[in-house]
């Protein structure tokens, strides 16, 4: 029992990346926010999208209209379905009720669904700004919130802030062993544009060892055409196409990642190269 | 007697009032999915049809493969920084987001609107503006085919274009 309570005082009420542990709110003595979250639970089973969904997260509300993560689930589908307004109106409500547990999502939502990079920059700071712990990573794993940062600032075209940003969490993730999948390539492409082609030459061999993609190859070209190294240029470009086809290629399923390229790209660069 | 027919009315109309507000709280009525859109002959082309079933349409994203279009996004993003026309005007910024129907065969219907500033509230933009993208939109004839099971199935996409002082800043997803 001891370590039953010390479980529930250790995970009280985590929200994003599972479902609400509802005894630990009874454990507090919030008995409303417990009917709530138990009720909640009977959307186990239904779609995000479905009435089913929908209608039991009402009647979590209805019994504690001060229960975040009803709204959070709520709003998943209005995210995915593209509805901004909706989703914005439901998951302000979530961030209300519980800022820390929140903002970091919201956060991440606005620049993965919406590219909007200043609204989610200001989330992910404000996070930082309440929290002492590891804001930790974007909701489908792929970046650390803090690289997503980074990304948002290299897309208001503040370069240098973003490979600051960039390179110090990379840093990190290093230590941990737990580099992204695109981190280097970002970075690489960031050495790139502001014409730090030796490192950005570094980068792109670092992303080969972690995870080959046909974008780590075209840039790593780019790169080398810049540093006046055709048959380096050509090599690289040889193997775009290839990894392409194989579909080794930047991904995400609900929108087109930043630095994404596309096949037409890579025939532009072929015919440039043949002519 | 007077007083308790006084008081059993009195009852009566609380009661009434708490339904009237219980109905109100309940008038949000939900389809089969969130943002399922039905048909409306004011506004849907007639010939418009899904192949499967309005209870079967799924999301793009359903199919594991990403917002995918013919000739991939870049061909989109051609389309329209070819085709749209913009109207410089301080006033025009946000976002519109235009969903659809595509079905079996790759064609696409049911288009329908949403508009917003960047602080996510609804606005309504020029109409020459939401007119361009929307006929633009409605002249892209070959979506891409998606299948489940090796059976081509009808789903919900959508476009956000993303405006500022009237210029097409960038399309979504």
């Amino acid at each position: 029992m001891k370590y039953f309570n010390l479980l529930i005082v250790l995970f009280p009420f985590s929200s994003v990346f599972a479902q609400p542990n509802c005894e630990a709110y009874k454990y507090y003595g919030d008995t409303l926010k417990y009917e709530a979250c138990k009720k909640a639970m009977e959307i186990k089973g239904h779609y995000q999208f479905s009435k089913e969904y929908q209608t039991v997260l009402d009647q979590s509300i209805e019994i504690d209209p001060t229960f975040d993560y009803a709204y959070w689930a709520k709003s998943i589908a209005y995210l995915k379905s593209g509805d901004f307004v909706t989703w914005k109106k439901l998951i302000d409500k979530a961030v209300a009720y519980n800022p820390k547990g929140h903002l970091g999502y919201r956060g991440w939502c606005r620049y993965q669904f919406f590219r909007d990079y200043k609204g989610a920059i200001k989330d992910i700071e404000k996070l930082d700004s309440l929290v002492g712990y590891d804001i930790g990573q974007s909701q489908n794993g792929t970046y650390h919130l803090n690289i997503a940062k980074g990304l948002c600032y290299k897309a208001i075209e503040k370069q240098e802030k973003a490979i600051e940003i960039i390179e110090k969490q990379i840093k990190l993730n290093e230590e941990e062993d737990f580099v992204g999948a695109y981190d280097y390539l970002h970075l690489g492409v960031l050495y790139l544009e502001t014409k730090k082609f030796e490192k950005a030459v570094e980068t792109f061999n670092k992303q080969s060892q972690n995870n080959e993609i046909a974008e780590n190859q075209y840039y790593l070209a780019l790169t080398y055409q810049e540093l006046d190294k055709p048959a380096k240029y050509k090599s690289c470009l040889e193997k775009v196409k290839e990894l392409y086809i194989q579909g080794r290629k930047m991904y995400d399923p609900y929108s087109n990642p930043m630095d994404k390229i596309y096949l037409e790209n890579i025939e532009n660069e072929l015919k440039k190269d043949y002519k | 007697m007077k007083k308790s027919i006084l008081k059993l009315t009195l009852l009566f109309l609380m009661l009434c009032s708490c339904q009237t507000e219980k109905k109100d709280s309940e008038k949000k009525e939900y389809l089969r999915w969130v943002g399922d859109i039905e048909q409306n002959d004011k506004i849907d082309e007639t010939e418009f049809k899904v192949c499967n079933g309005d209870a079967n349409i799924l999301q793009y994203f359903n199919l594991g493969k990403g917002p995918i279009y013919s000739g991939e996004k870049s061909k989109i993003l051609n389309t329209f920084k070819t085709k749209y026309q913009p109207i410089s005007d301080k006033n025009q910024n946000g976002l519109i987001r235009i969903r659809f129907i595509v079905n079996c065969k790759g064609n696409a219907g049911r288009f329908r609107v949403l508009q917003s500033d960047y602080d996510y509230q609804e606005k309504e933009f020029d109409n020459e503006i939401v007119s361009q993208f929307l006929n633009i939109t409605k002249g892209i004839d070959n979506w891409v085919v998606l299948e489940r099971d090796e059976v081509p199935v009808d789903y919900y996409m959508y476009l956000i274009f993303k405006i500022t002082d009237g210029e097409l800043i960038e399309i979504l997803p």
